[in-house]
């Protein structure tokens, strides 16, 4: 599954001879050299404002980053994107996925010595719907409730099949916390808080205490470097052990470095180009589809992303649960601009691409170049994150770019939130799509709603709702010496089998 | 007069090399006329097999790449060349305005006093509290990018020293003899200022102009640097400079020559304006 570029042979020779030389000199016999220990620094892309899971900043990846080591959740994504035990022991739900229930492991406690229960679960569940965070948006019309100490209940009207996935995002924090707590959190996680810098750096101790036994790290520290230059320039000099999100053109220079090792994981992520449908000269599927047709994309993606980007074949990513390979678009551009003259497509009027933030801008250059090939122009247009979304959900936009990636591993979360015609997110409308889209959402029958979602995901291919060019891999570069580290498909590694050796 | 004759023969050495930076500015003045003529650049055109190449290399298109390829395989050598233009364009421009507006109201403020020049003086105090780029890039980022709204943005600030140079010199002037005399013979305010006044704050606007215009390129290759203000369409140095930072260590030209570029015109361009200011401070002196 993942695909490994290892430079490693020449890295751990050294630091093993080192090591072998200490510790014949040390008192305790060692002969194998044992990967426990040492201090990791990470060099985070993402500054974390704040620790509180539940409030305002509980989907930034900053604040999920640092919470997933120091909180438990009742259930977390496994790297392969299968939703594996935490707190929760087991769990099970009805044929209408309407209600589900948990069981809770027996020996969990806090960091400050507190057994974890049931009452927990529930204040933290409700404290998430109180603070009306962008966590609770989630959890529309969940109730919570525990009949014993160590089981929780969640119950709703509605039908909540992809419920599990949505709660890889649940924080459990002691029923006593206020907006304050958060300055010293108390949690049932790997690490505990030793020291937290909003925007700029948090240090943690490990947790003695926790249940799935303490971590091999003296202390894991996430440092923001957001400057990409300055962020790899501190890799390769060992100020920090470990970074991700390193951009294609970064690479080689970090794999000529036999001190790093370098991989690359397919993340859940999904370029994902939306038409705005609602716009009278993008509403025919017929234009949409000519217009996809006339890029370039294998080419671009070569030239742009040729260790990050491959072609994708579905509108999800291929570790989301609902994924359905469909038949990739022909680059095409004489039909394309056949089908254009065809259809009466105004050649004169100017598309604008929005986008936000650098990534991409290149991408989306080298696309309206395509598009200037065969008459039609496209303006990529760069927008502050704020205003972009802003009009993004005003449909302010011809073709809008987002790298949209699937935080729960199931279909649900962006096809059944973004494409049923009530919303209106693209302009696009179609009330088989939505029937298909709300039978996938009302069972917890896994095999009709992987066939509905199938069903589905031909429907916004073939009439292209929007154009699905790249899916897209994380690139991990980490120090040579640093052990155990699991890369994780959605951008937030976790450190509790980590380990540097010396 | 001892005193004014000693700093000339100093100066003397670099006198014979003045028409340096003179030379240079009307050169890059050529380029930013003439060269978008000669040479073809299309920005939305990205022939992604030429990406990276480095100076000298010869493209698929089977020309020659001076100066490189960016990270979308577009030539950095034309680049430069379209970017001088920007900056030209939006240098003078705003100097222009600057000069226009800020003289007249100096002249004014200082010719009239009182109230007039009351309101004036506070007023540009107030404007001076601000940072000239940080009002700047607020004016630039809340509007549609476009190439007059750069002019706009970097001219608000700009005609203030325009305006207390043109007004410091009005009021030493209003009160010389020959103002005087014209007053006398009931010539009006209108042709006074116009023909007795402003010939004399001609000198050292021009000195100023230079500086002004070194500080106001700087500006436009900030606020592009910065990713404000000019649309994508526009081909600008600083833009160029921001979209190389990344690939210093693999791709130096990219940044490299249109940085070059740009601190050759604002180092000429400052030399200048010493000179000029120089000629005129004694001018002034002297008189």
């Amino acid at each position: 599954m993942f695909v490994k570029k290892r430079n490693r042979a020449l890295g751990l020779a050294v630091p093993v001879a080192i090591l072998i030389g200490l510790a014949g000199c040390a008192a305790e016999p060692a002969p194998v050299v044992p990967a426990e220990g040492g201090d990791l620094v990470a060099a985070s892309p993402y500054a974390t404002d704040s620790l509180d899971p539940h409030g305002p900043a509980g989907m930034a990846s900053g604040t999920v980053l640092v919470a997933q080591e120091i909180f438990s959740r009742l259930v977390k994504a496994n790297t392969s994107g299968e939703i594996v035990s935490d707190l929760a022991e087991s769990w099970e739900t009805n044929d209408t996925a309407t209600e589900w229930t948990f069981a809770l492991r027996e020996d969990v406690v806090f960091s400050d010595g507190s057994p974890l229960t049931s009452a927990d679960v529930v204040s933290s569940f409700n404290r998430v719907l109180e603070l009306k965070g962008p966590v609770a948006g989630n959890f529309a019309g969940v109730t919570i409730s525990s009949p014993d100490d160590l089981t929780v209940v969640f119950t709703s009207d509605k039908s909540e099949a992809a419920l599990l996935g949505k709660l890889t995002v649940f924080f459990v924090t002691p029923a006593d916390v206020t907006d304050s707590s958060f300055t010293e959190p108390v949690g049932s996680g790997p690490f505990v808080l030793d020291s937290f810098t909003p925007g700029s750096e948090v240090v943690l101790a490990p947790n003695e205490e926790y249940f799935d036994g303490a971590p091999l790290l003296d202390s894991l520290t996430f440092r923001v470097i957001p400057e990409v230059a300055a962020r790899l320039t501190a890799l390769q000099s060992g100020e920090v052990q470990v970074t991700w999100g390193v951009p294609d053109d970064q690479l080689p220079q970090l794999q000529s470095d036999p001190g790093l090792v370098v991989e690359t994981v397919p993340s859940t992520s999904v370029a994902t180009m939306w038409f705005n449908s609602s716009r009278p000269a993008l509403s025919s599927a017929e234009v949409r589809n000519a217009i996809w047709q006339a890029v370039d994309f294998d080419t671009i993606i070569a030239a742009l992303f040729p260790e990050t980007g491959e072609a994708a074949t579905s509108a999800v990513a291929e570790n989301v649960f609902g994924f359905a390979a469909q038949s990739p678009k022909e680059y095409d551009p004489d039909a394309a601009k056949a089908t254009l003259e065809d259809a009466g497509f105004d050649f004169s009027q100017t598309l604008q691409i929005q986008f936000s933030g650098a990534t991409y801008r290149q991408f989306i250059q080298a696309i309206a170049s395509d598009l200037a090939k065969i008459g039609v122009t496209a303006e990529p247009t760069e927008k502050e994150s704020a205003v972009f979304l802003e009009d993004l959900l005003a449909l302010n936009w011809d073709i809008n770019f987002q790298a949209l990636s699937t935080a729960t591993f199931d279909a649900a979360t962006n096809l059944g939130r973004l494409y049923p015609c009530a919303a209106n997110r693209t302009g696009y409308c179609n009330d088989e799509l939505d029937a298909l889209l709300l039978e996938a959402g009302g069972t917890s029958d896994l095999e009709v709603r992987q066939e509905a979602y199938a069903d589905a995901i031909e429907i916004i291919w073939d009439d292209a709702v929007g154009m699905y060019p790249m899916a897209l891999k994380i690139a991990y570069a980490s120090q040579s010496t640093v052990q155990g580290l699991d890369p994780d498909p959605s951008f937030l590694p976790e450190f509790s089998k980590v380990s540097v050796s010396q | 007069m001892t005193a004014t004759v000693t700093p000339v023969s100093v100066r003397r050495p670099t006198l014979r090399l003045w028409w340096i930076p003179l030379a240079i500015v009307i050169f890059y003045a050529l380029v930013a006329v003439c060269g978008p003529l000669l040479l073809s650049y299309d920005p939305v055109d990205t022939p992604l097999a030429d990406r990276l190449l480095p100076p000298g290399s010869a493209t698929t298109s089977g020309s020659i790449a001076v100066f490189g390829t960016d990270s979308l395989g577009r030539d950095v050598f034309a680049q430069v060349v379209y970017g001088a233009r920007t900056s030209m364009l939006i240098g003078l421009s705003t100097v222009a305005i600057c000069c226009a507006v800020g003289v007249a109201l100096g002249v004014l403020a200082g010719y009239f006093g009182k109230i007039l020049d009351a309101v004036l003086g506070r007023f540009t105090d107030v404007l001076l509290a601000f940072p000239g780029i940080v009002l700047a890039i607020v004016v630039a980022g809340l509007f549609e990018r476009s190439i007059g709204l750069v002019i706009l943005a970097l001219s608000l600030t700009g005609w203030i020293s325009f305006a207390r140079l043109a007004r410091g010199s009005a009021v030493s002037f209003r009160s010389r003899d020959w103002v005087d005399a014209a007053r006398v013979m009931g010539v009006s305010s209108g042709s006074i200022m116009l023909r007795h006044i402003l010939p004399f704050v001609v000198g050292p606007v021009a000195a100023l102009f230079t500086v002004e215009f070194g500080l106001i390129v700087l500006a436009e290759a900030g606020l592009s640097f910065l990713g404000i203000g000019l649309p994508a369409s526009a081909v600008s140095w600083g833009q160029v400079i921001a979209s190389g930072k990344e690939y210093l260590a693999t791709a130096w030209w990219i940044s490299a020559f249109p940085g070059i570029a740009l601190a050759v015109l604002v180092l000429v361009v400052g030399l200048l304006g010493d000179q000029l200011s120089s000629r005129y401070q004694r001018g002034s002196t002297t008189r």
